[in-house]
């Protein structure tokens, strides 16, 4: 298979999300490479309820 | 992240402060070469790199708790500080960086000792101002370089192998998910997961829905409801009815020539008796009047009393009425003229004295509120209490009049008809029995009309407490419908990263092992071919035979695979960040662009290695620095770098020792000294730039 167009491919399952979600997946998947340099990244998991709940109305 | 420049102060064999080493960075020309002979600080140099960023070190560099120049140490004063510190210029983005790490040696008169190291970092943005950095620092670096994957990036050639060696491969595969972008899914996918538990924790504390047994409970109510008013409605009737009959039998009766008389009696009776009801019924309504608009009255004699007492005071201490009023006095500041006639500048000492009495004077409300009270009290006192006295006992007396008048006429009516139930007519007695009758009936209907009336309005009630109730279990499952949707929506953002981490490693896996085996093939004469496995770690093998089996590779060729998974890391990370846009959600920010710090990376290569090595190499990172020793810098290497050189420096050692050979290197640009006898009796290196 063309490695180009598999590469493309890698991303589908947020691109083919519904608006909301992909803007959910994003911005946690920012979240998480904002504090990827610390082993056990403090506040995270209310970083991630906090996106939930405010993209989630 | 580029490096610009670094300068070193007193670190290890750097004494005093060298020259800034501005490091080649343009697109053509990304290659820096530091020459210097064995033990000239080749190792300090990269060490350097990595005790600024992250307060790291490099296996082979020995006794790291002895940082401070040795001869800067001897040369100062017992007990005082002598500083070292390596300071680091890069670029990120759009945003310069400069960063300082300092320690402090003592020495005492048997031993030497180093503080703590602190590191200071400012930044400019793009229109060039330095502002010293409030972020933390660690936070800063970690975001440019992670220091998980700084052995890729800052290596010690003559152990690269190290890389690919099976004690190391687990950390290694850590540090190359988090390139790849697979740590950030997985990440992502954990927390989620957290995520969604406390999520449902929440909805559990919503409980069972109890709104259903509300509604019905309701509907229920508002059935026996209707019924009531319906039979509210008959009852009336009824009792219209009733009284229709009851007419008809006195009028029958007052056709009796012997009881007319006594009938006319008792219809003027009853009238009579409807009358007084009403008046006693007026008079209730006047006096539950006069008690609600009146009654808090006398209740008032405390605080009555109290407030004259204060009332008293205050005119004793002449405070009411002030003499001065706040609009008297800001009238006289506006005309800016007192009445004394001086003229009041705003600002002036007079202006100032006249404002103070804006303090002073009495607040125009508060006093008229006192005033107001004042003749309310009075009011009060002199007019509303016995005139509420008044109303009540007034009340109370027709009250009692109407009472007794009644009582009369009940007596009266009570004889009436023991006068009529004894009639020697048996038809004058039926009619009596009749009236009597439909009478019992009237006072049965009337007081199921008082109990369902009562029923309706409990009931009315009761709707309208579960009404509210509904409401606000309405807005508490509307609550618990967003929870659900929250839920359900972290569920299929999980699932859809999970088909990313599956596609992440199908694809980006699979292409990074792809590289690694071109860059490998290019460089190597055997047969082997590096594999990726699943856990991200890196192996070589040879199926020559027809089945993978995993080979005991050498050093070099080690050496080899580990240059080329750096290289193809570095190659892959560079080309999705740029090529696919949506892998900026995976990657590190401005990933792809790295720098390469090595020492001695042609270590334990022959010739042909060494040959593709060094053309490979400008290739595979955005910028080089290669600390080389003159053996390695042979003929093919500086043939194969030649183009790419942008900087070049020499590490001049300065020896101590009496007989010390002098020892040269000779580059295009000339001959350079790499070994000087020392002027002191201390070792020590300098930096020149080849020119």
């Amino acid at each position: 298979m063309n490695s180009d167009a598999k590469k493309m491919n890698v991303m589908e399952p947020i691109n083919s999300a519904s608006p909301e979600i992909a803007r959910l997946i994003k911005r946690v998947l920012q979240a998480e490479a904002d504090k990827l340099h610390t082993k056990q990244p403090r506040g995270i998991n209310d970083d991630i309820l906090r996106i939930i709940k405010e993209e989630v109305q | 992240m580029k490096l610009l420049s670094i300068q070193l102060h007193n670190f290890r064999q750097f004494y005093g402060t060298t020259p800034e080493l501005v490091l080649a960075a343009s697109a053509n020309h990304n290659v820096t070469i530091v020459h210097g002979n064995n033990g000239a600080g080749k190792t300090g140099l990269l060490n350097a790199f990595t005790w600024v960023l992250y307060e790291k070190f490099s296996a082979a560099f020995s006794s790291p708790e002895s940082l401070v120049n040795k001869r800067a140490l001897a040369e100062a004063e017992v007990g005082a500080p002598v500083e070292c510190w390596v300071e680091l210029g890069c670029e990120h983005g759009t945003t310069q960086y400069r960063m300082r790490r300092t320690c402090r040696g003592y020495r005492s008169e048997t031993e030497i000792s180093q503080g703590k190291s602190e590191l200071s970092l400012q930044h400019a943005g793009e229109d060039g101002r330095w502002l010293i950095s409030d972020k933390h620092l660690d936070d800063v670096i970690g975001r440019i370089l992670p220091v998980s994957l700084h052995q890729y990036f800052f290596f010690d050639g003559e152990r690269i192998e190290q890389i690919v060696r099976s004690n190391k491969k687990s950390e290694i595969a850590e540090a190359t998910k988090a390139l790849l972008g697979v740590e950030v899914v997985t990440r992502s996918i954990r927390h989620l997961g957290e995520a969604r538990k406390t999520l449902e924790k929440e909805l559990e504390r919503f409980g069972d829905p109890e709104t259903q047994k509300l509604v019905q409970k309701k509907q229920t109510l508002e059935t026996e409801l209707e019924k009531l008013t319906e039979r509210q409605g008959q009852i009336e009737t009824e009792i219209e009815h009733h009284q229709t009959l009851r007419q008809e039998v006195a009028h029958k009766l007052r056709e009796f020539e012997a009881v007319r008389e006594v009938q006319k009696r008792r219809d003027d009776l009853e009238a009579q008796q409807q009358a007084l009801r009403d008046a006693l019924e007026q008079s209730r309504v006047r006096l539950k009047s006069a008690i609600s608009t009146q009654g808090y009255t006398v209740l008032l004699t405390n605080a009555i009393a109290q407030f004259r007492e204060l009332d008293k005071d205050l005119k004793e201490r002449d405070i009411l009425p002030a003499k001065v009023k706040q609009p008297f006095v800001l009238e006289l500041l506006n005309r800016k003229r007192c009445i004394c006639g001086t003229e009041l500048e705003e600002g002036s000492e007079h202006y100032h004295h006249v404002e103070s009495y804006l303090a002073k004077a009495g607040l125009v409300d508060v006093e008229e509120s006192f005033y107001y009270l004042r003749n309310h009290v009075d009011n009060i006192v002199d007019r509303q209490v016995p005139k509420f006295w008044e109303t009540v006992d007034g009340e109370q007396q027709k009250m009692g009049d109407v009472r007794q008048t009644l009582s009369g006429i009940e007596t009266a009516l009570d004889n009436i008809r023991d006068q009529l139930r004894s009639s020697p007519s048996e038809d004058i007695r039926n009619l009596e029995k009749r009236h009597e009758e439909i009478d019992g009936k009237i006072q049965s209907l009337n007081r199921e009309q008082g109990e369902t009336s009562q029923k309706i309005k409990d009931r009315e009630k009761q709707v309208e407490e579960l009404r509210r109730q509904i409401e606000k279990h309405q807005a508490t499952e509307e609550r618990q419908a967003q929870t659900q949707r929250r839920v359900a929506a972290t569920e299929q953002a999980i699932a859809r990263l999970k088909q990313v981490q599956e596609n992440v490693d199908l694809v980006f896996r699979a292409d990074l092992e792809r590289r690694v085996q071109e860059i490998f093939q290019r460089i190597v004469v055997v047969p082997y071919l590096p594999r990726l496995t699943e856990k991200y770690e890196l192996n070589l093998i040879e199926k020559t035979t027809g089945q993978e089996r995993a080979v005991p590779a050498s050093t070099g060729e080690n050496q080899v695979l580990s240059l080329s998974f750096i290289g193809a890391i570095i190659d892959r990370v560079r080309d999705w960040s740029r090529k696919d846009r949506q892998s900026q959600w995976l990657m590190p920010p401005d990933a792809g662009n790295y720098p390469m710090v090595m020492d001695s990376p042609f270590g334990s290569l022959d010739e042909t290695y060494r040959r593709q090595v060094a053309r490979s190499l400008p290739s595979l990172a955005n910028q080089l620095v290669v600390l080389v020793s003159k053996t390695q810098w042979r003929g093919e290497v500086a043939q194969e770098m030649h183009d790419y050189i942008g900087r070049q420096y020499v590490l001049v050692y300065h020896s101590p020792k009496q007989d010390v050979e002098s020892d040269f290197v000779d580059l295009e640009e000339g001959r350079y000294p790499l070994v000087k006898p020392s002027s002191s009796d201390f070792e020590w290196t300098e930096i020149i730039e080849v020119e």
